[in-house]
């Protein structure tokens, strides 16, 4: 008994640790501020969090594969924009949103056929593709929002089910199954071998090519969700939106234990790493701290969590 | 697992630090206004949290002014409000980065029956009243009349007869789209005046160095140049010294900045349309105090606005410190 | 006597939660000798030479250098203490050249903060010299062979006045050239009263280089000796505790048919002309130095890498390999080198590493089965006798001879007709060794065939049933195996004529 409880904090020791810092602050909120724990305020951080974790699911991908992509915030907006004007010219609403998700996901297979048929770093290929994806959106809009959408399109983020948002709602999906698609399919696990060892993926017959080009696809296509999300949520959609949207979701995967190495890594951890994000940024608004003083903070629980994944690294291997 | 120990202990402290200095100014009863702002990183928003500061202090109210990281960021200025309304504020004044996308925050705002004043810039009333939304008021100068200000003055000097450039904000910028109309207006005018190149440097100084850099390589007749703010403006006095072209053109910009009025006084800048972005937090927290209080206040309430150049400045530079 | 001894170690205990790594265990060293450490892996040979470099701190025990006790710190104390440590991975920059890694830390300065090329440049040819190496001190580290980079390593330490050299495996990577090289170099070293204490898997070396030897077991010690006086088999006794009657244990059989055929395969500047055919049942030994195509050439049977012409007739059908996952459904496996780059992915678990190559057989429409995948896991744990606490354990906390097991266990889990094994038993414990040799005679037996690239002479006549030699990347000769062949075979493999 006391070996299994040992193995488990073996393999999900890292998780747990972020989960009891999440724990950790939602108390401190809870005695500092009589709003915090509210129903009502908890299903706002939800929603708020939505976006930043749908965003990151795709970086969780990447990142396990070792790699990283600077372009998710630029595609957000290329990907509103194309969505908006669909929906202005009276396509119907499903056809809109497809086209909103394709152009993601296209933007993300691009990043990979320039990585793994260009040889380009991730590094270099995206930052080029998030300057090419915003002067996209720019020239496309001429610079202006696209305002304005039906209220069919808005439900999906004002509307709710069973009093819980619908991002809050499509979020949960999202996470449950990309869990699924990174624990029990083919490309999940191919996704970790990539990460873990490329050379020995490509010597076990992965056929490393494409199902990285499919693993920027996937961080495409969800940037491309939460361009959808995020048009609705403002009734518009912004060519300058999203923009450092990619250092969010870069820090919510970290804070999730994921290592920029590669090979490691969960979306459930990353599902924390956001809400730790949005926990804070909620509570402090609450507590009415300045916002020098936020970012200060934002920073420092970047660090720390950080530091303690590394330390239970350590603590782990000896 | 110690060091989850040293996390906690970490975080505990700040939080009991920060909410040392908090719980200090709030007393049960006293009203809390809100002041959401663009940014917190821009001097203009920084003179209008101290011009709400003071008028609270002297209304004896908490105010909580807050503000994106970005001011593009219309998303995160959303997630503001919404925590707001949770924090039950008695009243919100916003300065909206989005004058169509800050709608969505407003109609929580009015579900949550919290009233809001819209500071400096405009929403797009049209959309709001078509949403079924409500604010109390509208708190700020004429963005474009100020541009309009800036046109005549440069048309004065050129004596009606000259080329232009100008940088403009952000583009779908309510304040600098006004901006650029009031100019445009004000130009239309005299026939001799010809605009012959007119870019975006989005707010940012080092893209108005850039820029104008290359404004000047395309167009080396230009003779004046109207920046829709300071920023942008004080970017482009650096590429005019660095041709060494100081003082050849006339540079106008908007805001007056510290250092927008340091280069008036040095000559290297002409003028730059004042805000009185203090003058703006101060009325802003001052109307929501009386409607607190339950009285009434104006549907739209000016700030004044005016040109500063090197005549009027000593004056005005002990008008607002 | 007294001034001979060089270091003792009394007591050591070395406890790591849950494990005690070293028992009581006693060890010294003399002056100018070579003391081999033998001991199969996990028996407290590294955790040993860990406590003396000084990243880790004894439980328990005494430690004294030149009789006066020592409590190493860490590893900077224990350089200045005249210990340094040769490990298998390199402390190089690879991109700083010799001098410059060779003073790296402790450059000598003119004036404060400058660097003094000159003494340095000085110095370092002066140090090479003696060692009798030579390598261009100008030369960036990352342009020089392994051979090379462990000379600068010991070029490195001599630098610091080093009295004890501590050599983990240094042998492990090198060709037999390069080897005889590094024991003339450490011949030279002991005559200038240097010490060392020589990590190894190879008896034949120990025999070869050292003076005496001491081996572990399970943490414990076990005994040491002079080489001179102890047998090969009483040495492998103490080791594993157990008799093993051949160390090369191959059953011979009758070979099938033919089931792979390599014409004419060419690559420029690196393959010419390789035309050989595989039987069922049969181990293909291919030998050769470093460098002479055989790695080349197994990627190119796996698909990995492109060539420039030349045909494959499997099974009697004309076939192209694009792709290793062509060849993975043709039916051909590839045992890698190198286990940690190539073979493993460390960060995973002996489930996900033993199941990747066949994932078809374990995935429907993209979905894994992981019951099938454990069921097979389990199965293959058992069957290659492999310690783990379960299939979901990560294969980065297994020991070197599980790893190659684990390795053993992903292609076998291929049920593949034709294994490529590159350096099946590089760096693992002789136990480890001949459980996989088994199971080579196992997969003969059952109809496979295999291809053996090893350079390892012994194990090439030990195991195959043909020998190939290549030499600048073609085959220059075939050989049965036989005792009296070695000596043809390495003549062959260097290209020396035989008058």
């Amino acid at each position: 008994m006391n070996k299994q409880i040992k193995n488990f904090l073996i393999h999900h020791g890292r998780q747990f640790g972020t989960l009891i810092g999440l724990f950790v602050l939602i108390v401190v909120l809870w005695i500092f501020s009589p709003f915090f724990l509210t129903f009502s305020n908890l299903l706002n951080v939800a929603q708020q969090t939505s976006i930043n974790a749908i965003i990151a699911v795709g970086m969780t991908f990447v990142i396990i594969s070792a790699g990283i992509d600077l372009s998710v915030g630029s595609i957000v907006a290329l990907a509103g924009v194309v969505l908006a004007s669909t929906l202005h010219r009276g396509v119907p609403l499903p056809f809109a949103i497809m086209m909103g998700l394709g152009v993601g996901f296209l933007c993300g297979l691009v990043n990979g056929i320039l990585i793994t048929q260009g040889r380009l770093p991730p590094f270099i290929s995206t930052l080029g593709m998030m300057s090419v994806a915003r002067g996209t959106a720019l020239l496309f809009t001429q610079g202006r929002p696209i305002s304005g959408f039906s209220a069919d399109f808005r439900f999906l983020a004002t509307g709710e089910i069973l009093r819980i948002p619908m991002p809050v709602v499509m979020m949960i999906m999202i996470y449950i199954v990309a869990h699924f698609v990174l624990k029990s399919t083919k490309l999940g696990r191919y996704t970790y071998a990539i990460g873990g060892n490329e050379e020995a993926a490509i010597l076990s017959g992965v056929n490393v090519k494409f199902y990285k080009t499919i693993v920027y696809g996937i961080c495409g296509l969800f940037s491309g969700t939460a361009a959808v999300l995020l048009s609705a949520r403002l009734n518009s959609a912004q060519p300058i939106a999203g923009m450092m949207y990619e250092l969010d979701a870069i820090a919510a995967v970290v804070i999730g234990g994921s290592s920029l190495m590669g090979g490691e890594g969960t979306v459930i951890g990353t599902l924390i790493g956001a809400f730790i994000m949005g926990v804070l940024r909620n509570g402090l608004n609450l507590l009415g701290i300045s916002s020098f003083i936020q970012q200060i903070i934002i920073g420092s629980v970047i660090i720390v969590a950080v530091l303690v994944d590394m330390a239970l690294k350590k603590h782990q291997t000896s | 697992m110690r060091t989850f120990g040293h996390l906690c202990a970490f975080l505990f402290l700040i939080f009991i630090f920060m909410c040392g200095c908090q719980r200090g100014e709030q007393t049960a009863g006293k009203p809390t206004i809100a002041l959401v702002v663009k940014t917190v990183n821009h001097p203009f928003f920084v003179d209008m949290q101290n011009g709400a500061e003071e008028a609270a202090k002297r209304l004896g109210v908490d105010v909580i002014v807050q503000g994106a990281e970005r001011e593009v960021d219309v998303e995160k200025q959303m997630q503001i409000i919404e925590n707001l309304i949770q924090r039950k504020v008695d009243a919100i004044c916003i300065d909206p980065s989005g004058s169509k996308e800050i709608i969505p925050a407003i109609l929580k705002a009015d579900k949550a029956e919290i009233p809001v004043l819209i500071v400096d810039t405009r929403i797009d009333t049209s959309l709001l009243n078509e949403s079924g939304g409500f604010v109390e008021t509208f708190i700020g100068s004429d963005n474009e009349e100020g541009g309009r200000i800036a046109g005549n003055y440069i048309l004065n000097q050129l004596g009606g007869r000259g080329k232009v450039a100008v940088l403009e904000g952000i583009p779908g910028h309510e304040t600098s789209d006004a901006r650029l109309r009031g100019f445009h207006s004000a130009l239309d005018q005299a026939p001799g005046m010809e605009i012959v190149v007119s870019l975006t440097a989005n707010w940012e100084r080092d893209q108005g160095f850039t820029v104008f850099q290359n404004i000047l390589q395309s167009h080396p007749e230009v003779q004046a140049l109207f920046a829709c703010n300071d920023l942008m403006a004080l970017g482009a006095i650096e590429a005019v010294e660095a041709a060494g072209k100081t003082g050849e053109i006339i540079i106008v910009g908007f805001d007056a900045l510290d250092d927008a009025k340091k280069a008036i006084l040095k000559g290297t800048m002409h003028g730059s349309v004042a805000q009185h972005p203090s003058e703006m937090g101060r009325i802003a927290i001052e109307s929501a105090y009386r409607l607190i209080n339950g009285e009434r206040i104006e549907k739209n309430i000016p700030v004044r606005i005016e040109l500063m150049t090197r005549d009027n400045l000593d004056v005005a530079g002990i008008e607002s410190p | 006597m007294i001034d001979k001894i060089m270091l003792q170690m009394f007591h050591i205990r070395q406890v790591f939660p849950g494990v005690i790594a070293l028992d009581d265990v006693d060890f010294d060293l003399q002056r100018g000798e070579v003391h081999i450490l033998l001991g199969e892996n996990g028996a407290g040979k590294s955790t040993l030479i860990k406590i003396l470099s000084g990243a880790y701190q004894k439980t328990s025990g005494l430690i004294k250098l030149e009789g006066v006790e020592i409590d190493i710190k860490n590893p900077r104390h224990a350089q200045t203490l005249g210990i340094s440590t040769i490990y298998q991975e390199f402390n190089l920059v690879p991109h700083l050249n010799v001098y410059e890694n060779i003073f790296l830390g402790r450059e000598p300065v003119s004036i404060p903060g400058v660097t003094n090329r000159g003494e340095m440049i000085r110095k370092a040819e002066e140090i090479l010299d003696d060692l009798g190496v030579a390598i261009d001190v100008h030369a960036p580290v990352r342009t020089l062979g392994v051979a090379q980079k462990q000379m600068v390593e010991v070029a490195k330490a001599l630098s610091m006045d080093a009295k004890i050299l501590i050599m983990d495996e240094p042998t492990s990577t090198l060709t037999d050239r390069e080897i005889q090289d590094l024991f003339s170099m450490i011949r030279r070293l002991k005559k200038k009263g240097v010490s060392i204490i020589f990590i190894s898997h190879r008896l034949e070396e120990a025999y070869d280089i050292g003076d005496r030897v001491t081996v572990l077991r399970d943490g414990r010690h076990i005994g040491t000796c002079d080489m001179d006086q102890i047998q090969k088999t009483d040495l492998i006794k103490m080791m594993v505790n157990r008799e093993l009657k051949e160390q090369y244990p191959r059953i011979r059989m009758q070979a099938g048919e033919e089931i792979l055929r390599v014409e004419n395969v060419n690559k420029k500047g690196i393959l010419k002309d390789i035309t050989f055919s595989l039987h069922r049942g049969e181990i293909l030994g291919i030998t050769g130095l470093m460098g002479a195509g055989r790695t080349e050439l197994a990627r190119i049977l796996f698909g990995v890498d492109q060539f420039d012409n030349g045909q494959f007739v499997f099974k009697g059908k004309m076939i192209t390999i694009q792709s290793p996952r062509k060849a993975i459904n043709l039916g051909i496996g590839f045992l890698t080198e190198d286990r940690k780059s190539q073979g493993l992915i460390l960060k995973q678990s002996l489930q996900e590493n033993i199941c990747l190559p066949s994932i078809e057989r374990f995935s429907r429409w993209g979905m894994m089965d992981v019951q099938k995948e454990n069921l097979i896991t389990e199965r293959y744990i058992k069957e290659l006798k492999i310690k783990t606490t379960g299939s979901r354990q990560k294969v980065k906390y297994l020991s070197g001879g599980n790893q190659q097991k684990v390795v053993m266990g992903k292609w076998l889990a291929t049920q593949a007709d034709i294994f490529i094994f590159d350096e099946p038993t590089r760096g693992i414990d002789v136990g480890s060794k001949v459980e996989i040799y088994q199971w080579m005679n196992r997969l003969t037996k059952n109809g496979s065939g295999l291809i053996m690239m090893s350079s390892e002479m012994p194990e090439i006549l030990g195991m195959s049933d043909r020998i190939l030699v290549m030499r600048h990347g073609h085959i220059a000769g075939e050989f049965l195996p036989d005792e009296s062949a070695q000596e043809t075979i390495l003549q062959c493999a260097l290209g020396v004529k035989n008058e």
